[in-house]
């Protein structure tokens, strides 16, 4: 139960959400009331709006789209930011929210993604850095070839905590070095045109790290180290591991408690000595 | 350099960059705050460390542009396009780590700015006597002068804005070294897992703490220098090295109240 | 060959398997999916995968005794030879898995490490973490990004399928979908769809499942002519954390490390749960189940929670459905130590300190046994034919199921850690088939077709949607129609089921469909427009929801999930040793005789207004079915009963001892 200043039970919250009709159209705020229960979170105070698209000051509007799936913070689906800060909407709890800020919970989209339509963002160019990066095991084909590898207790509990990673771009989100790309679609352009556009400027630009530490995920593997090297060569390439600035916010801000900043520091260890085997013909 | 050459070149640029940081940059300030903090032995102690650097002679000239200001003009120029490539959020992610990253790009626009406004200050990048003629002087520029070294750095040092201004100078120019000797471990790969670079934090920072004080006691060591005693001992210094042929005789690099009111002996 | 693709609609487990294997096969994919593949409901899977192993091989397991578990928990409501077949997969599939790199724990040895799971005796189950469904699906989804790399996978992420191209001949064609941010709506001509969108738990309002498990795409393919089986089989897992928008799960391990599930006595006693001493609280599974306590079976669990709340009123709250699961007698370490993970969904969703505060508990809808009707060719030795175009093929030729969106494998009630295996057994299986009917194409290719056939879909399609668009916006919210239809089904359809309700639950259905096809749009935009796919999506809810019911009011048994106590079989109640033999002679007549006439799967087909059920018989030629008894009183006499009719019966069985459920 939360209670306003003066101890009683409150009865609705404000709830303040940044909107944004389509891409390319200017941003606006909107509030509303919203009627509180015990266990809220923020998808069900989403919901309650939906089902009642009405502003504090009574006028009608639109629900407000917004992304969700699993609703158990393991499918990323439903990153925004909240009271300033991203994370999964799901996990944040409104008690709590309301204990932390009681005035009113802020709604924003995640800043690094274009946005869509209000609080749905196209995160395309966190996968397409997995593409990068070669994010897989190259194994032979899915015919019945035997068991997998052998491998250690160590190093499982060490792939463990990476391979957890749900791409929902909290790390990304809070990284300084991260920045917004968006790609407007040019009129007349055809889907192919268009996509090969929109890849080659992802590919420039800094892939984040999520996508570092999935490449240490796999050059890690018994299989997957066998092409170490051309993950080593996408890390270096332009956007590469090499714009990390060190600020450290993407592990403070993972809700998977995944080390990155481990992931980022072995990579550069790696390019490191790539690049001076590559240099020297060691 | 078009920006397809830096989105090309993205990897080396940067590594290049970090580098240049340590090597020679950092080093070069470690050594010279070394130096300058054996003005805390006397002023015999400085001048001659000044004796030592300048007895390159011709070759100095050529030391101070490739190993120290083109690297420090290249590592400032990068780290300009990179600093303004950062979206700072330490409103919203009030994380130490976060803290430090923004303080690290504040304190390189002041350590240039400082290195920038020093190097004028004292040293004048341009040592021709003309310049100095029409120039520096008017100015107040180009104060230092090698071998009155002591006297000359102290003079420059006296006014409480400048010790102050310099004081904060060169705790940024610590600060930008030390927390980028740290971060520049994560890049290549040094320190690794978090206890390692929390380890590797705590010793880049004591360093840092290290470099600070001996700058600072620099500092205070000119600014406690006996400017007129200083002077007398650094012509005595300089009249016998002439005599006994360890340096020519170069009034150039000497303060001008000598060379126009005291008589040449040889 | 080059110019053939397939339509996969659906990315998790299933979805994606099949997508890989038609990529090796040299099959384009066009891979549809309402969320981003990565983002599936697969990743929510937490316990294991099922395979007979060479550790569990040593201890007497086999291929066989996987397969004779998986259709004794299914109380032989499922076809025995699809099952036969993936068991006998089984340990392939998760060597396949084990090579793309899925983080399974491991032994000592390097050998992937295995947990014994509930319904069998062998440690069979292989996992990762606490997570093993987003792992495997994270395998699936880098292989998968591997073929896109290639070209050889065009994805359709935030696209919605609205239903198969069918030909006047009956055949399908091709998909229409729409595409949920321009809500722009295109054909794409294929030689097969296959059909992998999971299950329908948003028909249930609040669920174990996530948000995009509305059973849409299953749905418009029963609109479409395909017949839907087993409708009225749902598992309901007997915990999980209720909240206001999802039903967490609560794992049963909880139970396991020495959970106590309690109530208090007095109806909604105001008081702490601490501070109510022990003489005010009822541990009704204790009381009720002296032998096995908290941890009774799955289902008898879930009943009993079900029953407490319902019809004694002994709710732990007035408004919300909810008993104690506590924990707070087990010190915190060992808790951390055994439960940690599983604790720590509760404190972050429930900001509770679970140690501290008993949890709060209830069933939730997790999983539908029943799905898209689809055929298999059988082989002669009880198996499937490998590479048969009939595998998987729903009643509409070249529109596959596959996955939890078809009826096979799990009859009436499924086995943990058998669906992740189900699904990507299903996956794997299906693309070999899909391969082969691309090959003997009768009516030539999608490329072949008159291209009006796509025209006139999309044509359609395009219709429906603008209409929705131009409703009234003061009708009914679908939103709301939504809550009453979760409420209506939640309440009739799930845990226990009683004629009358299941009777009035069905009109209600009906009446709330009428008010659905009249609801207003409160966004009437055509752009990310989420009120009008969310509509739609609720429209294609009411038939589901009428086969679940409906199914459900005619089956008149108990079986499995599916449990009708006014047909349920009470237990031996005599102590005298001829009436209860006599009372066991009875029972077994009972149970051959209720055999003869419900051990058949339901059959919906779409009749409009109302379904259409039918009968179908279950291949049940390779494990004859027997009592499941777990539980029951006298169940030993009834046992010794059965056996000695099965062998003068002189038939041939495999399995002569039914295998007791342990959870």
């Amino acid at each position: 139960m939360i209670t306003d200043a003066y101890g009683s039970t409150i009865q609705s919250f404000r709830v303040r959400v940044l909107r944004q009709d389509c891409p390319g159209a200017s941003p606006y705020w909107q509030s509303f009331d919203v009627e509180y229960e015990s266990d809220m979170n923020v998808i069900s105070v989403l919901q309650r709006i939906a089902a009642k698209p009405r502003t504090r000051d009574g006028r009608e509007t639109t629900p407000i789209a917004w992304d969700c799936g699993c609703l158990e913070e393991v499918c990323g689906a439903c990153t925004m930011v909240i009271n300033g800060r991203v994370r999964q909407s799901c996990s944040a709890l409104v008690d709590k929210l309301l204990a932390e800020h009681p005035q009113e919970i802020v709604l924003e989209p995640m800043s690094k993604f274009p946005v869509v339509r209000d609080l749905m963002v196209d995160r395309g160019r966190v996968f397409r850095a997995l593409q990068k990066v070669k994010a897989w095991v190259p194994v032979d084909g899915y015919f019945d070839l035997g068991p997998g590898p052998r491998q250690s207790r160590a190093q499982q509990e060490v792939a463990y905590p990476l391979s957890e990673c749900m791409s929902c771009g909290c790390c990304l989100e809070a990284c300084p070095q991260y920045t917004k790309v968006e790609v407007p679609r040019a009129t007349n352009e055809t889907d192919e045109s268009y996509q090969q556009r929109l890849h080659g400027t992802y590919d420039q630009s800094f892939i984040g790290a999520h996508a570092i530490s999935q490449a240490m995920l796999f050059n890690a593997h018994p299989v997957g180290r066998w092409n170490a090297g051309e993950r080593l060569e996408a890390l270096t390439a332009p956007g590469g591991v090499q714009v990390c600035g060190n600020a450290q916010n993407c592990v403070a801000v993972c809700p998977k408690n995944i080390p990155l900043t481990t992931s980022i520091a072995q990579a550069g260890r790696a390019v490191t000595l790539h690049k001076l085997r590559q240099l020297f013909g060691w | 350099m078009s920006e397809s050459f830096f989105v090309k070149h993205d990897f080396l640029l940067r590594r290049l960059h970090s580098l240049s940081g340590l090597v020679p940059v950092g080093a070069y300030m470690v050594v010279h705050l070394l130096a300058n903090a054996s003005i805390l032995n006397g002023v015999d102690a400085f001048q001659n460390v000044v004796y030592v650097i300048h007895s390159l002679g011709n070759a100095l000239w050529i030391v101070e542009w490739v190993f120290i200001f083109i690297p420090i003009l290249f590592h400032a120029a990068l780290g300009f396009v990179f600093m303004f490539q950062a979206r700072h959020n330490t409103q919203r992610y009030p994380y130490v780590s976060n803290f430090r990253y923004r303080l690290q790009r504040i304190t390189g626009m002041i350590a240039f700015v400082f290195i920038l406004w020093h190097v004028l200050h004292l040293n004048g990048l341009i040592h021709a006597e003309w310049f100095r003629a029409t120039i520096a002087d008017g100015l107040g520029i180009a104060q230092f002068r090698p071998y009155n070294a002591a006297s000359t750095a102290a003079e420059a040092l006296q006014s409480p804005w400048v010790v102050g201004l310099y004081a904060l100078g060169l705790l940024a120019c610590v600060y930008h070294f030390a927390n980028g000797l740290w971060t520049m471990g994560i890049t290549w790969g040094v320190w690794i897992t978090p206890r390692a670079q929390a380890w590797a934090s705590r010793v880049c920072m004591g360093l840092g703490g290290l470099v600070a004080a001996i700058g600072l006691c620099a500092l205070i060591g000119f600014w406690r220098v006996d400017i007129e005693r200083a002077r007398e001992r650094e012509l005595e210094m300089y009249r016998q090295r002439v005599a006994d042929g360890s340096i020519l005789e170069n009034p150039h690099k000497l303060s001008r109240p000598v060379e126009a009111g005291e008589p040449r002996s040889h | 060959m080059s110019k053939q693709r397939v339509v996969v609609v659906g990315g998790g487990l299933a979805g994606l398997a099949c997508t890989m294997k038609l990529c090796e096969l040299g099959i384009p994919v066009d891979l549809i999916s309402l969320v981003p593949v990565k983002r599936s409901h697969s990743v929510c899977a937490q316990g294991g995968i099922n395979s007979c192993n060479d550790l569990t091989r040593q201890a007497g397991d086999s291929e066989w005794k996987h397969f004779d578990d998986t259709v004794y928990g299914g109380d032989f409501l499922q076809h025995q030879p699809p099952v036969k077949e993936m068991c006998f997969w089984a340990p392939r599939v998760i060597d396949l898995m084990d090579r793309l790199g899925v983080t399974f724990n491991r032994t000592l040895e390097g050998n992937i490490d295995r947990r014994r799971f509930g319904g069998t005796l062998y440690k069979r189950t292989a996992f990762a973490g606490a997570t093993t469904g987003q792992q495997l699906l994270y395998a699936l989804d880098e292989q998968v990004r591997r073929w896109e790399s290639d070209g050889r996978v065009a994805k359709y992420e935030y696209w919605d399928f609205l239903g198969p191209v069918v030909d006047e001949g009956g055949v399908c064609r091709g998909a229409v979908a729409q595409n949920l941010a321009s809500m722009e709506i295109r054909a794409f001509p294929a030689d097969a769809v296959v059909i992998a969108s999971g299950g329908p738990g948003l028909i249930f309002g609040r669920s174990t499942m996530s948000m995009m498990c509305n059973g849409s795409a299953a749905s418009r393919c029963y609109q479409a002519g395909a017949s839907y089986g087993n409708a009225e089989f749902i598992q309901v897992h007997p915990t999980a954390i209720p909240g206001a928008d999802k039903l967490r799960l609560m794992s049963e391990s909880a139970r396991g490390e020495g959970g106590r599930v309690w109530v208090p006595r007095t109806p909604q006693d105001p008081r702490a749960p601490r501070q109510i001493p022990e003489a005010e609280r009822y541990y009704f599974l204790e009381a009720r189940y002296p032998k096995y306590g908290n941890l009774v079976p799955r289902d008898i669990a879930t009943r009993e929670i079900f029953d407490i709340c319902v019809n004694e009123g002994l709710s732990v709250e007035a408004d919300r459905l909810c008993v104690y699961l506590d924990l707070t007698h087990i010190p915190k370490t060992e808790l951390d130590r055994k439960l940690g993970g599983i604790l720590d969904i509760y404190r972050k969703f429930q900001g509770v300190e679970p140690s501290e505060v008993p949890m709060k508990i209830f069933p939730a809808v997790h999983y539908s046994m029943g799905g898209l009707w689809a055929a298999y060719d059988r082989s002669a030795d009880g198996g499937l034919i490998p590479g048969s175009p009939l595998n998987h093929q729903t009643s509409i030729p070249n529109l596959y199921a596959i996955g939890e969106c078809d009826y096979h494998y799990h009859g009436a009630n499924r086995l943990g850690a058998n669906s992740l295996l189900s699904c990507i057994f299903s996956g794997l299986f299906v693309a070999p088939g899909i391969h082969s009917r691309l090959g003997s194409l009768s009516g030539g290719t999608a490329s072949d077709q008159n291209q009006s056939l796509y025209a006139a879909a999309v044509q359609y399609h395009r219709e429906q949607h603008s209409a929705l668009l131009q409703r009234p916006a003061n009708g009914d919210n679908p939103y709301q129609i939504h809550r009453e239809l979760g409420d209506v089904m939640t309440k009739a359809a799930t845990v226990v089921r009683r004629n009358d309700q299941l009777a009035t639950a069905y009109e209600q259905v009906c009446s709330l469909r009428v008010r659905a096809q009249q609801c207003g749009l409160s966004d009437s935009g055509n752009w990310t427009n989420q009120n009008v796919v969310f509509t739609k999506a609720l429209l294609d809810m009411f038939p589901l929801a009428q086969a679940i019911v409906r199914g459900a009011l005619q089956r008149d048994e108990c079986r499995g999930a599916h449990f009708k106590p006014d047909f349920s079989f009470p237990g031996i109640a005599a102590s005298e040793p001829m009436e209860r033999r006599r009372e066991a002679e009875a029972w077994c007549d009972r149970f051959e005789a209720n055999n003869a006439r419900w051990l058949k799967s339901t059959i919906a087909t779409y009749g409009g207004e109302h379904p259409r059920l039918s009968y179908e018989d279950v291949d049940t030629s390779l494990i004859p079915p027997r009592p499941r008894l777990y539980g029951l009183v006298g169940a030993e006499i009834i046992e010794q009963v059965w056996n000695e009719r099965q062998q003068l019966g002189g038939r041939e069985r495999k399995m002569a001892q039914p295998a007791a459920v342990t959870s």
